[in-house]
């Protein structure tokens, strides 16, 4: 531990190219905190008064208790390069010998992903974690996705490699060839998300962007420090010996000379790695563990290893752990390898600045952001609340990109609804307090610059969970953050005791807040209701409303999932409304909008507040729309923002921008609640055809036009071979080969869908990739645990939306049918779902029979009447007649004669 | 498919065939009455009576829209009755029976159908009868027994058949299991209300000891509305409620809380959708949590007629104006979801009407709309909103209740190091205001910015007295950044929603971006004799 004051971290601050801000992130298990913690030991920052009491990244009691992350921690820490050669090898801007790290230790559980995105957001560079063992996982990937998403430049560290010769006793070469797949694996999913101005991040060996270690011994290298060692030794230039270091690169001991083949003169010739790096450590391992003193003695004295006394007393794993640690100090690779390899903010926010502003890249917001000027007006993220001592209140935890930020500065609150010139989501207030958060605890500090992170007190009432701080009057805000997962798993909560009720809403405001994924709120049907990421996270959030937040007894239900309404095909016919005084018609027809234009809408690719001249070009381009329809869409809805697109198709229509307000009321009131069971709709594109409307202006007000609109578009998405959509979950699921059958009999009980299935080279382990419907995975974990004696770990993550097979939800008698009924009557509403007819009555093509008079025996009638057949696919039976009556008269006499008639269709 | 890129022609015939968002009352398809029928059902031999022993002489009948088809011959019936009550009256009197004055007697007598009720069929309609210059109205049907403010009026309940051994038969495996002791209240909706002494005599005969029958008394507001109850709230718990018929949504809401339980006797088949009561107050909940962050309320008149309304609308804009929320006051007559879209600005509703049709459910209507009872527990705040089941459709008893608006938490956080409070610094002395902070609104999930616009006004125009001693024509106060829209100096949202959320306002708002028609030219001048061209030259 370092002892610094206040005022020394704050000299650190100022001088931004010597900051890292980093996440550390890994799938669960893979050693995250463990390492963060032996980085914590050896560099970590604590206030002078605080030193001594040390403390873990994992400070909540079930943290501690269920031995996983729940909530991002940052810490800082304090790295001092002491070689010249070093500092030359920084590629960037320094200033110094000092650097500040602050590094944010993630959870690895799926279901707390959305803490990830948050961490990530504050920091350039991550830190990925990969267990040797396990390699590349799901959530691996899923972050390293995230991270590149966020322009965030990785290193990796393969950990647990203790383990490796411990536990499995692989030879060096094994173990080389396991190295060299997980980078591989890694720099797989790097390439897959190749970002220009990023530039080349996969990671290598031999430029020093990949450790090895055990974060539980506390030890780890790069090949960087061995080149250092062996350079001398060798009389080569450094880079040139790290190259040597990795790869099919030999020494041959015969000629002396380097060599990239394999054999001489017939014989294996061992591998620059093995031979250089692996061989002292594995023969550290072999002497020590083997309890052969004389050899340890020896082997300590030619890698001039010196212990203390103490130290040298000890044996087996104690001692293993102490020469390790000595050897190849873990703190010593890891903070040369951030140091050196990750990017300062100055270097950071150069490229991260277009894709952080929502504003133009020529603004003052956006070019402070760029130079990371603190000079600049203020540009700060919040991206998370953290909780305080004092119940209720919240710690903004942010980085500020540009400008300073300083206690007492009065600043303007962006919310994530602000859009600038309005005044909603709009707040200014003074800052009360800045803060440093380091672990656990907090110390105020005066001001902060930009490049920095902190804790803000003060402004919690007027965010959520994350949004933009600025002086600017101009500025617009930074990007608000998208998750990888999605709330899709609901129950719903109720006090034992109604006079508790005030105390469980505050708890469900907390609980918002102290999330910032979680989703609480009140559906139509008068439930509280808690939504999380997985069966996990719920858990977790609903122990805290419970214990915490609310502090009260309460009552939970069942797991539920979200459903989303949708349309399959495009309306079958244009649908029509008719203004409650008949007076105005508007034309719809509904059709799928497209799996991927969806998820474009919702990971904020394709948004209402695109230019929608360039919105067009990408739909046109990449999507396959026509350019005149993609400039004249509408709005998306629901809330204005979702998946769901009204397209303006009509053709010269008079009056209608007049009416655009009430429609789009309409719209979003429409798929916010769709005609099967009001649950939202999601992918479907609106086209109004055509509109009719009455000249006089008071004919054709709001209230003619906007319950019209809603009915029309329930009209055409019922004439759409309507479809419920249900939540996915991707499961990974990594079991041993004859635990397998249990895996597979429990996915398909539970309609799974499995679809890949892969070993991990060197291991008995499989990975077996499934999609599990989100209703399914109730219970999923345990029945798995059970049908697999404990040998199986799934990891599940919302992926995508499905049409719920079982035919269609608007017929009661099919599966889905039933489940709409259920679905309804647990909202209170009526059972039936409204058909089209109810919705539009007697639209004409909805029969499908059609009695057609004809009352001459012109030839054009035939062609009218085979122009119903042919359009609507109706049958039609033609009855010639001299005198047409109106209404039930005629049709009595004329029944018998259709039913008689059946399905053939019969011209007079 | 592919070519059908407007509606076709065909697609809809001409015809009325669009549901109005109204419900039209379905016409009675039973058999008309005969004229004997007409006489007991209407009553009509003792409204007549009651007519002259009161001595009034303009009446006004009011049918619901069900009945009127029969309001023709309930109007000749009632005309001849009383021409011959007055008949027998003078031959009584003395015998002047064929004196010419018989004709100046007779029409002395007017009575008049009100055609079209403006609010509910179920309150009298008073101002209708005022037009007509009624002394007395005479309401027929089912009544939901509002006390009236104007007019004395007749209640004719038009009295329904019961088949009362099967009334007995299903009240009885009804309680079966329960015993004979169980508490139990005998109820009839109003048109069946004369049956119930029967029933009941009936049922003590067979030995249900604990059974009250309850007068219709004229009381929404008591325990039981519209009925006499002589036992206390708490005793009145005990109780199951048999009900004749579909009780109406309102009562069913009020005494959901009230009664132990409410078992209904069908009178209609197929019987109505049994509606679960506790299923339909858990969605009054959200919809009047929905409102809790809504800026704007519109108070919407359903009645004229209901005595104290005005009284009730006063308290109602007082609470939502001391919840820092501003309301408009709407009369439209009959409710329907076309008027009500038609005020987009207006983010809820609430209604004052008789305790009946105040409870409007469903799901057609744009905006939430909820009672006054229900206004009160959304305007309540978060901090002390209870929600236990107890639900009152009378707007009664409101100014009992005070709203409390929430403070806004100002507190700071103290931040604790070496065990020493740190107190914040003092914010820098700047002119500009500091914002309210947001609402969390239950309904979404969200924070909701300027829920509360008047009292943000308030904070940001205090000196808006002081104000008026300067220049008084200068009404548009000006304020840094933050200016709201204003009429006549009064803050209002509804002014500012037309100006920020409304992307049409007004004629040649869409015809921005259209090129500027050519330059104006000098044309002729001049006589036709000879005009003068630019030059000056003649033609
Ligand atoms: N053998 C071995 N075990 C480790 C190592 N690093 C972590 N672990 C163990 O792996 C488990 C998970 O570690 P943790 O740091 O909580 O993982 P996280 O979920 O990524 O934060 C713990 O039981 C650790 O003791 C390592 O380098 N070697
Ligand atoms: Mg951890």
């Amino acid at each position: 531990m370092v002892n610094f004051t206040i005022q020394e971290v704050r000299a650190l601050m100022d001088k931004a190219c010597n900051v890292r801000n980093m996440s550390v992130i890994a799938h669960v298990d893979h050693g995250k905190s463990t390492l963060t913690d032996s980085l914590l030991s050896k560099a970590g920052i604590i206030s002078a008064a605080k030193a001594g009491d040390a403390r873990a990244t994992d400070t909540r009691a079930d943290e501690q208790e269920r031995g996983i992350t729940i909530k991002s921690t940052a810490i800082s820490l304090y790295g001092n390069l002491t070689d010249d050669d070093d500092i030359k090898d920084i590629d960037q801007k320094t200033d110094g010998r000092d650097f500040l790290i602050n590094l944010i230790d993630s959870p690895g559980h799926v279901d707390f992903s959305s803490e990830v995105t948050a961490a990530l957001r504050v920091t350039d560079g991550a830190l990925v974690v990969v267990d040797t063992i396990e390699g590349v996982c799901v959530q691996t990937e899923t972050v390293l996705r995230q991270a590149l998403g966020e322009r965030i430049k990785p290193v990796v560290i393969i950990n647990k490699v203790d383990r490796a010769l411990l536990e499995l006793q692989v030879s060096k070469e094994d173990l080389y060839q396991s190295f060299s797949r997980t980078i591989e694996s890694v720099n797989v999913v790097i390439s897959t998300y190749f970002d220009k101005s990023l530039g080349d991040v996969q990671v290598y060996p031999y430029k020093g962007t990949v450790a090895f270690g055990s974060g539980l011994h506390g030890w780890a290298f790069t090949i960087r420090q061995f080149a250092q060692r062996y350079a001398k030794k060798f009389g080569v230039d450094r880079k040139k010996m790290m190259e040597r270091l990795w790869g099919d690169n030999y020494f041959n001991p015969h000629t002396k000379k380097w060599t990239n083949k394999g054999t001489h003169e017939g014989k294996e010739l061992e591998r620059a790695f093995n031979q250089f790096i692996l061989d002292p450590i594995f023969r550290i391992f072999a002497a020590v563990m083997n309890f052969k003193k004389d050899e340890v003695n020896t082997l300590l004295e030619k890698l001039s290893i010196k212990l203390s006394p103490d130290d040298k007393e000890k044996e087996g794993k104690q001692l293993l752990k102490v020469v390790m640690r000595t050897f190849l100090p873990a703190a010593d690779a890891l903070m040369e390898m951030m140091i050196l390899h990750l990017p300062s903010p100055v270097t950071a926010q150069k490229y991260r600045a277009e894709t952080l502003y929502e504003g133009p890249p020529d603004d003052e917001a956006c070019i402070g952001i760029r130079d990371c000027d603190p000079k600049a007006p203020l540009m700060l993220y919040v991206s998370k609340m953290v909780p305080t001592s004092d119940k209720g209140r919240f710690y903004a935890f942010g980085r500020v990109f540009a400008g300073t930020v300083r206690s007492g500065l009065k600043v303007r609150i962006q919310g994530p609804n602000y859009t600038p010139g309005k005044k909603e989501d709009l707040f200014i207030k003074a800052i009360q307090r800045t803060v440093l958060m380091m672990g656990g605890k907090v110390d105020p500090i005066d001001d902060v610059p930009a490049g920095n992170i902190l804790g803000l007190v003060g402004i919690d009432q007027f965010l959520l969970k994350s949004g933009t701080l600025t002086t600017s009057e101009t500025a617009h805000n930074l990007k608000v953050m998208k998750f990888s997962v999605s709330p899709v798993v609901q129950r719903s909560v109720e006090v034992k005791n109604a006079q508790d009720l005030p105390k469980l809403v505050e708890g469900l405001k907390r609980l918002s807040k102290s999330d910032p994924c979680v989703l609480t709120f009140i559906n139509e049907s008068g439930e509280h209701v808690v939504a999380g990421a997985g069966e996990l996270h719920l858990e977790i959030c609903l122990k805290d409303l419970e214990e915490d937040h609310a502090g009260v007894p309460l009552r939970i239900s069942d797991p539920v999932v979200a459903y989303r309404e949708t349309v399959t095909a495009k309306s079958s016919i244009t649908a029509l409304s008719k203004s409650p005084n008949k007076h105005n018609r508007l034309y719809m027809i509904a059709e799928p909008l497209g799996e991927e234009v969806s998820n474009e809408i919702e990971a904020g690719k394709i948004t209402p507040r695109d230019d929608f001249k360039a919105r067009a070009r990408v739909l046109a381009d990449d999507h396959g729309w026509d350019v005149t329809d993609a400039r004249k869409i509408w709005c998306f809805g629901p809330d204005t923002n979702g998946a769901n697109l009204l397209v303006d198709q009509t053709k010269a229509v008079q009056y209608l921008s007049e009416i655009k307000d009430s429609c789009i009321s309409g719209f979003q009131w429409a798929t916010g609640s769709g005609p099967i069971a009001e649950e939202p709709m999601r992918s479907c594109r609106f086209n109004i055809m055509d509109v009719t409307l009455h000249a006089d202006s008071i004919h054709r007000g709001t209230g003619q036009l906007m319950p019209t609109t809603r009915r029309v578009l329930y009209a055409s998405a019922l004439l759409a071979e309507p479809g419920l959509l249900e939540p996915i979950f991707l499961v990974e699921i990594q079991v041993p080969e004859n635990a397998m059958g249990g895996v597979y009999g429990v996915l398909t009980r539970r309609r799974g869908h499995v679809f890949g299935e892969e070993q991990r080279p060197g291991t008995p382990l499989f990975t077996i990739k499934a999609y599990l419907p989100v209703m399914e995975s109730f219970g999923f974990n345990a029945d798995l645990r059970s049908h697999t004696g404990g040998q199986a770990f799934p990891q599940s993550v919302f992926d995508h939306w499905e049409i719920l097979p079982g035919g269609s939800p608007i017929d009661a008698t099919t599966k889905n049918g039933v489940i709409v009924q259920e679905l309804r009557k647990r909202k209170g509403i009526k059972v039936e779902v409204p058909d089209v007819s109810n919705v539009n009555p007697l639209h004409v093509p909805l029969c499908n029979h059609i009695l057609t008079f004809v009352l001459s025996t012109t030839t054009s009638y035939k062609r009218i009447v085979s122009f119903l057949i042919d359009f609507f696919k109706l049958r039609c039976t033609s009855v010639a007649t001299r005198h047409v009556t109106s209404g039930s008269q005629i049709s009595r006499p004329f029944h018998a004669m259709i039913t008689n008639h059946g399905p053939v269709a019969s011209l007079v | 498919m592919a070519s059908l890129y407007s509606a076709p022609v065909l697609s809809t015939p001409e015809t009325h065939i669009f549901e109005d968002p109204t419900t039209l009352i379905a016409p009675s398809l039973s058999p008309r009455y005969t004229d004997a029928e007409i006489y007991t059902i209407y009553e009509v031999e003792r409204t007549a009576q009651e007519i002259t022993t009161s001595g009034w002489r303009t009446v006004a009948l009011q049918f619901p829209d069900s009945m009127l088809r029969d309001a023709t011959r309930v109007f000749e019936a009632l005309e001849n009755t009383l021409a011959e009550l007055r008949a027998n009256k003078l031959n009584h009197d003395g015998a002047f029976a064929s004196s010419p004055s018989v004709k100046q007697l007779d029409s002395q007598h007017k009575l008049c159908i009100l055609g079209d009720t403006s609010y509910g069929a179920c309150c009298v309609d008073e101002i209708a009868a005022e037009h007509a210059d009624a002394e007395v109205v005479v309401h027929y049907g089912r009544s939901c027994l509002s006390p009236t403010a104007r007019l004395p009026v007749i209640y004719v309940f038009t009295s329904r058949p019961l088949d009362l051994d099967n009334v007995i038969q299903s009240f009885e495996s009804t309680y079966k299991e329960r015993g004979k002791e169980e508490k139990i209240v005998l109820v009839a909706d109003i048109v069946y209300n004369s049956h119930i002494s029967e029933v009941s005599a009936k049922l003590k005969e067979l030995g249900w000891s604990n059974l009250l029958a309850p007068e219709v008394i004229h009381d929404p507001a008591s325990l039981l509305p519209n009925r006499k109850i002589e036992v206390t709230t708490e005793e009145l718990k005990d109780y199951s409620v048999f009900h004749i018929s579909d009780p109406p949504p309102a009562l069913l809401l009020t005494l959901n809380s009230r009664v132990k339980d409410l078992q209904t006797y069908a009178t209609s088949f197929p019987a109505a959708q049994q509606t679960n009561s506790a299923m339909t107050l858990r969605r009054r909940y959200a919809l009047l949590t929905s409102l809790s962050t809504n800026p704007i309320f519109g108070i919407l008149i359903n009645t004229l007629s209901v005595r104290n309304y005005l009284e009730t609308v006063t308290t109602v804009k007082e609470m939502i104006e001391k919840a820092g929320k501003k309301s408009y006051t709407f009369v439209v007559g009959k409710v329907n979801a076309a008027k009500i879209a038609n005020f987009s600005e207006i983010g809820g509703w609430v209604v004052i009407g008789c305790w009946e049709s105040s409870l409007i459910e469903s799901t057609e209507f744009y905006r939430p709309i909820v009672t006054p009872f229900e206004l009160q527990l959304t305007l309540q705040g978060d901090s002390e909103r209870i929600w236990g089941g107890e639900w009152r459709g009378y707007f009664g008893h409101l100014d009992a209740l005070v709203i409390k608006a929430p403070v806004s938490e100002e507190e700071t956080i103290d931040v604790e190091v070496n065990g020493d409070k740190i107190v914040p610094l003092e914010a820098d002395e700047d002119s500009e205001e500091e914002s309210a902070p947001p609402e969390y609104d239950l309904r979404t999930g969200r924070y909701v910015s300027h829920s509360r616009p008047l009292r943000t006004a308030a904070q940001s125009m205090p000196t808006a007295g002081a104000k008026s001693t300067e220049d008084s024509t200068q009404t548009l106060v000006r304020r840094a950044k933050m200016d709201l829209a204003t009429v006549n100096g009064v803050v209002s949202p509804g002014a500012e929603y037309l100006k920020t959320q409304r992307t049409w306002t007004g004629l040649g708002s869409d015809f921005q971006d259209v090129e500027t028609s050519q330059d104006i030219e000098e044309g002729r001048s001049g006589i036709a004799r000879g005009y003068t061209v630019r030059d000056n030259e003649r033609t």
